[in-house]
């Protein structure tokens, strides 16, 4: 395997939200295999900015695959070819010499381009805003081992927790419904002692927002769950369906 | 983007208020209502599968078995009632399966140039495209099935398939033929085709519809759904085989 690749990039450009786009190829040579996807695109952008070309704009923050910032439809894939990996942790040597590569922005109405490959995604914020947390008052923090959480239980809040809210989900699914965002959220507070004062409120105030927003219906085609950086599940989609009726159905709210 | 999301805003609690049935309308114009609306007649309709084909496997017993079947049937004073019930069974799933779909296709108002699974599965005619997996497909999948069931309604409820004699002339008068004469003849006749077709698709919607029920209905569990996917699977295959054996029975064995 060659430590360099000599690529064609075809990058969605789109100077503006409410301006038309277009796909504009790019030759790139001399790319080592070590470098990560992002690293390769600065790479670009270096070029393009000694060219006086408007760089790529994309998003990133720390690039070690915990804060859910980066994002970018590669060769059809949300986030590239691996699983349970963000763009910014994908490496170069994942492709071959002389390969083309296609990179869109995650594609759906509640996810408006503002740039390239910028999407706004401020319809999670939103989402999370109607119930995405637990109401405590402050104070001294209450003895470790006063609220017992069996550590089956303590799992699967935590494997709902390692949603980094990047929009994957959305962006693989051919409906781009929002419910393995949405899911994990609920699941991850409901499951636990401390989040469950507001079970029945959050379900269906995150459920209203998520349609207001625009995303899709889900339709099982896991799509979601495999492109999940964070590997979250479907399971907590049946627990949001669940939650969700148990909320209409039995709840006072 | 400050103002898009100040029309995105819910109107807030206490404008709302409680009646008695806003709750209803809420839960019926969510997205996870409507799913689950989705499931509950899905099912419903699978359990109505699973009685008709039982009905119906009784033409390979005989003439008499199958016409005793139906006039058995047809004397049930409740058999309106349910027809009623089926039909809006029916209604249901279909009209939310055009409201979701569409939905659907608004949310993703831009395709992709170009779209990769990343399910692991073996390859298939559409390489890695998520087109190989009859999830994709269940709005065309429900479709023809719709087809099927209109031209199914031509033949067996009003009577109109103009290859069947539907009566008879006795020293009595025209009366109307025996079922098993007028199934044998719907079988046997053009309509067939769509019978082979239809219920065959119908096994591709079941195989991923019918666990996807479950899953709508919040009805996972790492006990239970990997047998239930099997199942369905299992469950697909012997409806689409029971159905379509009857036109291929009608056509060329009979
Ligand atoms: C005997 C007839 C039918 C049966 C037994 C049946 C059964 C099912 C089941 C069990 C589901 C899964 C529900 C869920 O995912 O929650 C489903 C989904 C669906 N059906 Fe049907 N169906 C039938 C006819 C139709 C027809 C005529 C259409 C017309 C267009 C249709 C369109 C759909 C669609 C679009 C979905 C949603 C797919 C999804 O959410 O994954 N079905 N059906
Ligand atoms: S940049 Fe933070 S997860 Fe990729």
């Amino acid at each position: 395997m060659s430590e360099t690749l000599d690529l064609t990039l075809r990058v969605w450009r789109q100077p503006g939200a409410d301006v038309a786009g277009k796909y504009v190829e790019y030759k790139l040579t001399g790319i080592s295999t070590h470098m990560s996807f992002l690293e390769m695109l600065d790479v670009l952008n270096e070029q393009l900015h000694a060219q006086g070309d408007e760089m790529i704009a994309f998003d990133h923050d720390c690039r070690e695959g915990i804060c859910g910032m980066c994002s970018l439809m590669i060769n059809g894939q949300a986030h590239g070819p691996d699983t349970g990996t963000t763009t910014c942790q994908l490496h170069m040597r994942r492709f071959k010499n002389g390969d083309t590569i296609v990179v869109e922005p995650w594609r759906a109405q509640a996810f408006p381009v503002i740039r390239d490959l910028v999407v706004d995604r401020s319809a999670f914020d939103r989402i999370i805003e109607k119930g995405g947390f637990i109401s405590v008052s402050t104070g001294n923090a209450p003895e470790a081992n006063a609220i017992p959480v069996p550590a089956p239980v303590q799992e699967t809040a935590m494997d709902a927790a390692a949603c980094i809210g990047c929009g994957a989900c959305v962006a693989a699914c051919k409906n781009a419904s929002a419910m393995l965002f949405v899911s994990a959220k609920v699941s991850h507070l409901s499951t636990l002692p401390q989040g469950k004062p507001e079970r029945s409120s959050r379900v269906q105030n995150m459920v209203a927002q998520m349609d207001l927003e625009g995303f899709g219906n889900c339709t099982n085609t896991e799509e979601c769950s495999a492109a999940c950086p964070a590997e979250i599940s479907i399971s907590n989609i049946a627990r949001m369906n669940r939650e969700y009726m148990r909320a209409k159905l039995c709840s006072k709210e | 983007m400050v103002t898009k999301s100040a029309e995105k805003q819910q109107p807030s609690p206490s404008a709302s208020g409680k009646s008695a049935t806003k709750w209803i309308m809420t839960l019926l114009s969510s997205s996870l209502g409507q799913k689950f609306v989705m499931g509950i007649t899905g099912l419903l309709l699978c359990g109505f599968l699973v009685v008709h084909l039982a009905g119906n496997l009784l033409v390979y017993v005989g003439a008499d078995a199958y016409n005793t079947y139906a006039h058995d049937l047809h004397s049930m004073l409740l058999l309106p009632v349910a027809e009623v019930g089926l039909f809006l069974l029916l209604f249901a799933h279909i009209a939310l399966a055009f409201k979701l779909t569409s939905d659907n296709r608004k949310a993703r108002h831009i395709s992709y140039h170009e779209k990769q699974s990343k399910i692991e599965e073996p390859p298939s005619f559409f390489g890695k495209t998520p087109m190989g997996r009859t999830s994709s497909w269940m709005f065309l999948s429900g479709s023809i099935i719709l087809i099927f069931l209109i031209v199914h309604m031509i033949d067996m409820k009003l009577h109109l398939n103009p290859a069947v004699t539907y009566t008879v002339e006795t020293p009595e008068g025209v009366i109307e033929a025996d079922p098993y004469s007028i199934i044998v003849q719907v079988l046997g006749s053009w309509s067939a085709a769509v019978y082979i077709i239809g219920t065959i698709i119908l096994g591709f919607h079941l195989s991923h519809g019918f666990w996807s029920a479950f899953q709508s209905l919040g009805l996972n569990h790492p006990k239970y759904t990997p047998w239930i996917r099997k199942f369905a699977i299992l469950f697909a295959a012997v409806i689409a085989i029971g159905f379509a054996s009857l036109p291929i029975w009608g056509l060329f064995i009979h």
